[in-house]
């Protein structure tokens, strides 16, 4: 891929909900290899932004450029081809089936006997305790994910997409509700993706403190509105903080 | 001894509804003992195929949260299809029992294709299915009892080898190779995962509406099969045929711990709660509670059964 050609560009999106203005005319770019903090209360229009990325939801307007080729994802598989992947702040995770079984879903590992195709069962759960160890998650993979702690399923929600290599990472406040052992774990693990696969992410988050350490760049987002572009070395807390807080009433 | 107490374990832990089905059939044969005699115990088994197939074509559907009233008249529809393509058209059996299943699966694609491009709810649409289909049935039969099929048809609920009943070898594998699909196939693990929530499935990328419109096309199938096996059995087709199996195939997957949310459920259960079933009936019908009384009897032991069951799992802290 040409080096100088961004993996995202946004170009003036914008998204109505009836009368309600979730996203206004909001652009930036993104490139391979870095993480983009996406700052903003509740209701900013964070997870909007990410759902349309993800193609979960469709733009009122604007353009989206996926390796300086325009894209429109009708739903999130198309996305998913293309590259990108989501962890939820409301985790999709089905609650009553195994770990392994949600750390594969959508990309089961099968064996060939004779002409029929067959779960690999036992490399898909060996797999799954082996690479959550890695991430410092060590559990019996059998248990179902509704036994899971709120931290232990945001390890598995973001590790799960990890996996699948994306190009492009999304993640909905992966730290809320977090505690600060298990927020650093998480940390170290993203920046490693970044190292290692060269992936682009972007974490939404309403505190700028959870990301400041981890992030490239930071964008405020207030009530649709994109209020502040900062660099790592520019951003100047007080002022992010500042402007976050105005929403606050 | 530490292997047999793992062994027990995962026998009590998993498959609990066998040694409740055990433990009642125990219970029910010093009451009778006739129930104990081999050709009993034969009888009991092979008349529970019925419901044990039936009920398990309800599992697939419930397995995705919803419900297939129609499998009951399927039950009847398919394989009198089957028939009159016999004697009517001139088919050989063999291409006679596909036609059959064939039909199974068009009645379920038709429901599964309604219910999820239309979103009529799966209790409409398949009541509704159910209804037009007795109704044909009703049409096509007059009313009456068909009988006369080849040898070669009624073959499979006759016909012995050694002294055991073809019907129930059949009915063996037949369990073994649908609860094999369910746990070591990519779409039946997909169904659980669509069933457990329907979201997160199509955010993993799997293609949740073709996996749930498959479900109906499942208990459209094995509807057919198991009308197909009580025909064989019975040799005759009736325009009642199969209407009172209903409810026990409702029943049956629900006191074996299949959620009827979705999601959760093992085959081989259900079909140890479709024979606790079966042997509620047999034991009401051998205690010689008859006409009136057999209805409300049934019926309120499989309240108790279920209520028991619920209680149980509440008590070992396995929620729905």
């Amino acid at each position: 891929m040409n080096e100088s050609v961004p993996l995202v560009r946004v170009e003036s999106l914008s998204k109505d909900f009836g009368a309600i203005r979730a996203l206004h005319d909001v652009s930036f770019q993104l490139e391979q290899g870095k993480i983009l903090g996406l700052v903003g209360d509740n209701g900013a229009g964070k997870s909007t932004l990410l759902n349309i990325l993800f193609g979960r939801l469709q733009p009122s307007s604007g353009k989206i450029y996926f390796e300086g080729e325009e894209v429109r994802f009708k739903d999130p598989s198309e996305a998913m081809k293309k590259g990108v992947a989501i962890a939820y702040q409301f985790l999709e995770l089905v609650e009553i089936a195994p770990l392994w079984v949600n750390f594969f879903m959508g990309r089961e590992i099968t064996r060939k006997i004779g002409p029929f195709n067959l779960l690999d069962n036992k490399k898909m759960k060996s797999l799954t305790e082996q690479k959550l160890s890695q991430y410092g998650f060590k559990t019996n993979v059998d248990r179902e994910v509704r036994e899971l702690s709120g931290g232990q399923r945001h390890l598995l929600a973001v590790s799960k997409a990890i996996e699948t290599n994306p190009k492009l990472l999304l993640l909905d406040e992966p730290f809320t509700g977090l505690s600060e052992r298990v927020m650093k774990e998480i940390h170290v693990l993203l920046a490693k993706t970044k190292d290692e696969k060269n992936t682009s992410i972007i974490i939404s988050t309403p505190w700028f403190d959870q990301i400041s350490d981890l992030m490239d760049d930071v964008m405020v987002l207030t009530r649709g509105n994109i209020v502040g572009h900062w660099t790592r070395e520019s951003a100047d807390r007080l002022q992010i903080f500042r402007l976050t807080k105005t929403v606050l009433h | 001894m530490a292997a047999a107490r793992a062994v027990l374990r995962q026998v009590f832990g998993q498959y609990p509804m066998w040694i409740l089905f055990g433990l009642m059939y125990i219970c029910a044969g010093g009451l009778m003992p006739d129930l104990l005699t081999a050709v009993n115990f034969q009888n009991t088994v092979v008349q529970g195929t019925v419901i044990g197939i039936l009920s398990i074509g309800m599992t697939f559907v419930m397995l995705i949260g919803e419900i297939d009233l129609s499998i009951v008249s399927v039950a009847a529809f398919a394989p009198l299809m089957g028939v009159l393509s016999i004697q009517i058209l001139g088919l050989p059996v063999l291409a006679a029992l596909v036609l059959t299943v064939v039909v199974g699966a068009g009645v379920g694609l038709f429901n599964g294709l309604i219910i999820e491009k239309v979103r009529i709810p799966s209790l409409v649409q398949t009541l509704a299915t159910w209804w037009i289909l007795s109704g044909v049935v009703l049409v096509v039969t007059e009313g009456a009892t068909k009988g006369g099929f080849p040898p070669e048809w009624n073959w499979l609920g006759s016909a012995y080898i050694g002294p055991i009943r073809v019907v129930l070898i059949f009915f063996v594998i037949f369990v073994i190779v649908v609860w094999y699909f369910s746990k070591n196939t990519k779409t039946g693990l997909r169904l659980y995962i669509t069933g457990g929530n329907e979201n997160s499935a199509r955010a993993a990328g799997i293609p949740t509406s073709r996996i749930r419109i498959l479900a109906f096309v499942l208990s459209g199938v094995i509807a057919a099969v198991a009308g197909y096996t009580l025909s064989a059995r019975l040799a005759a087709i009736s325009s009642r045929f199969g209407t009172e199996w209903l409810m026990p195939a409702i029943a049956a997957p629900v006191i074996s711990g299949v959620s009827l949310t979705g999601g959760r459920g093992n085959i081989i259960n259900v079909v140890a709660g479709a024979y606790i079933i079966q042997l509620i009936v047999q034991v009401i019908r051998m205690a010689g509670i008859g006409g009136y009384y057999s209805e409300l009897t049934q019926g309120l032991l499989v309240f108790v059964a279920i209520l028991i069951d619920t209680l149980r799992r509440r008590m070992m802290g396995i929620q729905e």
